[in-house]
Formats: C-alpha cells, sequence, structure tokens
C-alpha cells in the first residue's frame, strides 16, 4: 500500500468493518481468547487499545521521515514499547482506579500484532491525519469485536453481563474457558462471513436483473 | 552497505532510543514518588478493614511463604486517646497531636500466599489473641473464572470466622466445624485454607506464643517509643 487516497472517514470504517483485526484480518487472536471472559475485561482492553492504536500510528507517521527503513522494526518497538510503559506508570501514578481495572491489559499492549501491523503497513508511508484516522479505525474496530466477543462469552458462560447476574440457572461453563474463547471467535467469524457472502450474493442477483431489464 | 551507510543506521537507532530513554526516565522520575506512597496508602486502608477496631497496626516481622515476601502484624487498641498540643519543630506552630496510652494488643494481621490451580493466592489474615481467625480478604490471585474465582466471594470467606489451626481444614460437603470446599474448586478452596491461612495462623503462632517473654520485651520497647 502507498499512499492512501481514501477519505479520513473511510478509512476509520476500512478499520471497523473491511479490514476488522480479528474477524477479517485474523490478528491479534490471543487477546480476544484470553480477555473476553467478561463483558467488562472486553471493554477496557478495548479502549486502551483504540488509545494505543492511534498514538502510536501518530508518532511513527510524525518520525517517519527520520526513520531509515532498514532499522524500522526496532523503531516500532521502541514506539509501542515507550508508549505502553508511559501509559502504564502515569496511571499507577495518577489515574490509581482505572490502574487497578485496566492496568494489566495496559502491559498486554507490548505484544500486539495489529498494533505493530498497522505501524509497519500504513503509519510508515502516510501523512499524519489519515494515520490517525487509520490508527482510530482499527482500534474501534478491535473493540467493537472485544464486546462483541465478550457479551456473548459472559452471557453464556455466567449468565450475566458487566458482573450483574441476568439470567438464572446453569450456565455453559465452558463458554468462560480458554476452550468456550475459541468457539465463541471461531463462530462469530464464521457468522460474518455467512453475512458477507449473503450480501454479496443480493448485489450480485441485483445487478443482473437490472442488466435483464435494460 | 558502506561504512557510511552502518554509521548512519547506527546513529539513527541511537538518536532515536536515547530520546525515547529520556522522555521515559522524565515521566517515571515524576511518577514514581506518588506511584509509591499511593500504594503504601492502599496497603495501610487494606490493613485497617482487616481490623477496623485496631487504633495501630505496625509490622513487626517477615516470612517467606513459597519464596514470596510477606509481612506480619500487629494490631494496638489505646486504652485511652489523649489529645496534646505539641509544637511543630520547623514551622513553630502548635498543633493538636493525638497520644496512645496504655496501648493493648488485640491481634495480628499476616499476609499469606496459597499456591492455588493456576496462581499463587495472597491473603490477608486477621486473628486475635488466641490465634483465633476474625476475618479473611483475598488480595490477589488468578484462578479459572467462574470456578476458582469465587474464592473471592463473601460466602466462602464467612465460613472461616471463629476458625483455629485445627478447624482450618477443607471438607466436601455439609460441616459444622471445618470450612466446606466450594464446589468445582476444590484445589482453590484448598490452597486458601490449608496453605494460606492455615500456614499463616500456624506460623504466628510458633513464632509469638512460643516467645511470650520476647513479645513482652518488644510491646514494652514500642510503648517507650510512643
Amino acid at each position: 500500500m502507498a499512499h492512501t487516497h481514501k477519505s479520513n472517514w473511510e478509512l476509520i470504517k476500512n478499520g471497523m468493518f473491511s479490514e476488522n483485526t480479528i474477524f477479517r484480518m485474523a490478528i491479534s487472536l490471543c487477546p480476544s481468547i484470553a480477555v473476553t471472559n467478561s463483558l467488562k475485561n472486553g471493554f477496557f482492553m478495548g479502549v486502551s487499545v483504540i488509545f494505543v492504536q492511534t498514538m502510536v500510528n501518530l508518532t511513527v507517521s510524525l518520525i517517519r521521515n527520520f526513520i531509515n527503513p532498514k532499522i524500522r522494526i526496532p523503531i516500532f518497538m521502541m514506539v509501542i514499547a515507550g508508549y505502553v510503559s508511559l501509559i502504564d506508570m502515569s496511571m499507577a501514578a495518577f489515574a490509581r482506579p482505572i490502574y487497578k481495572q485496566i492496568g494489566l491489559y495496559i502491559q498486554l499492549i507490548v505484544a500486539f500484532a495489529s498494533i505493530f501491523a498497522r505501524a509497519e503497513v500504513f503509519a510508515v508511508k502516510n501523512k499524519i491525519i489519515p494515520s490517525v484516522a487509520d490508527g482510530l479505525g482499527m482500534g474501534i474496530g478491535f473493540f467493537l469485536a472485544m464486546i462483541i466477543i465478550s457479551f456473548f462469552r459472559e452471557l453464556l458462560g455466567k449468565g450475566a453481563l458487566w458482573g450483574f447476574p441476568i439470567v438464572s440457572g446453569n450456565p455453559l461453563l465452558i463458554m468462560i474457558l480458554p476452550a468456550g474463547g475459541f468457539f465463541a471467535v471461531g463462530l462469530l467469524m464464521g457468522f460474518f462471513n455467512w453475512v458477507d457472502a449473503k450480501l454479496a450474493e443480493r448485489k450480485a442477483a441485483q445487478e443482473t436483473t437490472e442488466k435483464l431489464a435494460a | 552497505m558502506t561504512a557510511k551507510d552502518m554509521a548512519k543506521i547506527t546513529i539513527n537507532l541511537i538518536v532515536i532510543y536515547v530520546i525515547g530513554g529520556l522522555i521515559l526516565a522524565y515521566v517515571y522520575a515524576k511518577a514514581s514518588p506518588i506511584m509509591f506512597i499511593k500504594a503504601k496508602e492502599e496497603k495501610e486502608a487494606a490493613l485497617r478493614t482487616m481490623m477496623p477496631e485496631a487504633d495501630k497496626i505496625e509490622a513487626i516481622g517477615k516470612w517467606e511463604p513459597h519464596h514470596k515476601h510477606a509481612e506480619y502484624y500487629a494490631a494496638e487498641k489505646c486504652g485511652e486517646v489523649k489529645l496534646k498540643s505539641v509544637k511543630d519543630e520547623k514551622t513553630g506552630e502548635m498543633k493538636e497531636e493525638k497520644e496512645c496510652i496504655n496501648p493493648q494488643n488485640i491481634g495480628y494481621v499476616v499476609e499469606g500466599f496459597g499456591k492455588g490451580y493456576s496462581s499463587y493466592i495472597n491473603i490477608l489474615v486477621a486473628v486475635d489473641n488466641n490465634f483465633t481467625v476474625k476475618k479473611i480478604n483475598i488480595l490477589h490471585h488468578a484462578e479459572t473464572p467462574g470456578l476458582g474465582d469465587e474464592i473471592e466471594k463473601d460466602y466462602f470467606l464467612k465460613r472461616f470466622e471463629g476458625k483455629t489451626v485445627d478447624t482450618l481444614v477443607v471438607i466436601k460437603g455439609d460441616t459444622a466445624d471445618k470450612v466446606e470446599a466450594i464446589s468445582g474448586a476444590t484445589i482453590s478452596s484448598r490452597a486458601v485454607t490449608e496453605d494460606g491461612v492455615k500456614n499463616g495462623v500456624k506460623m504466628l503462632k510458633e513464632k509469638l506464643s512460643g516467645g511470650e517473654k520476647e513479645q513482652q520485651g518488644e510491646e514494652d520497647q514500642h510503648g517507650s517509643h510512643s
């Protein structure tokens, strides 16, 4: 991908839907299984990623002309690890209640493929504003995926949402165990592929009828 | 790759890493003192909730369950609290200060670790003078969600009230004087009860009731300090 010609809004939508990190690109699947056993975990993980992804894209784009292409990888590592440590330390000092909720997840972000991938594929080749839009879109896409997965897992596995019990009776405990994470991600990915295929079919059918009418 | 290219790349990398390092160092210098103070305050608050009736909770020793650093504390209640005016040495202003008269030991708090199903479970245990458990609290754990994490629920923590070293035993099913296991989480229940709480109480009992005289001496020392 060279310079992008898409508008900022298109870039955001691209990250949210057509290039959704988890359901389309299938990268960063590890957190989508590890931290989606409750809606609360999924939510906070998603929020942290939106922030880090946007900031990393912004920074990489900002310094892209100083980066020698041969050493871009270690520099991306530096930027990502730097942001993660910065956020971790400043939250531990100044935002203690939030830190207790999401401190654990912030540290995990260092190893996320999706953040690295966007720096490499997009931010290092594009201007600042489109890079921020791309980061925001990818972050929101990840956030939505986390919310959807954790919604189903907590509801089915615990009969609760955000810690509040909703359904009584024996829940499907396997859904909040790691195995259930694979089920949830796989089934949801299949569902979205099915929706996509149906939409494409309908579009094709519409086009042929239009052609016939003409 | 020529020598010039190599030098260029090296300088490029060094400059960016040094800038990044400096930013991190600056933030760390600003944030770390606040971080440590807040963490200490939180620990004190956690100890106070364990023994709300105590006026003073002081660390009296260290021990190492599972090679982890843990401390135990003595809780004291003042016989009488007297307010007295003290002159601040720096500003010269008079201010009120609480004085603890005739402090009495009302129990101990011990931090312990139990080896659970998938993590070390960090526990605080409050005991009275006779080493009977008054209250326990789970500080940190990473047990299986939905099964093992029931250990932090109130209904399980309540089962420890009034237990002693001899009755801190896990039983599957109904029990009158022992600790009933959480169904589906026997390993986690056992880790809390027999590994964490029991070992903590046992250690306290051995160290403190064995050396009654020594402890008396220590208390006198505390008294003269305050």
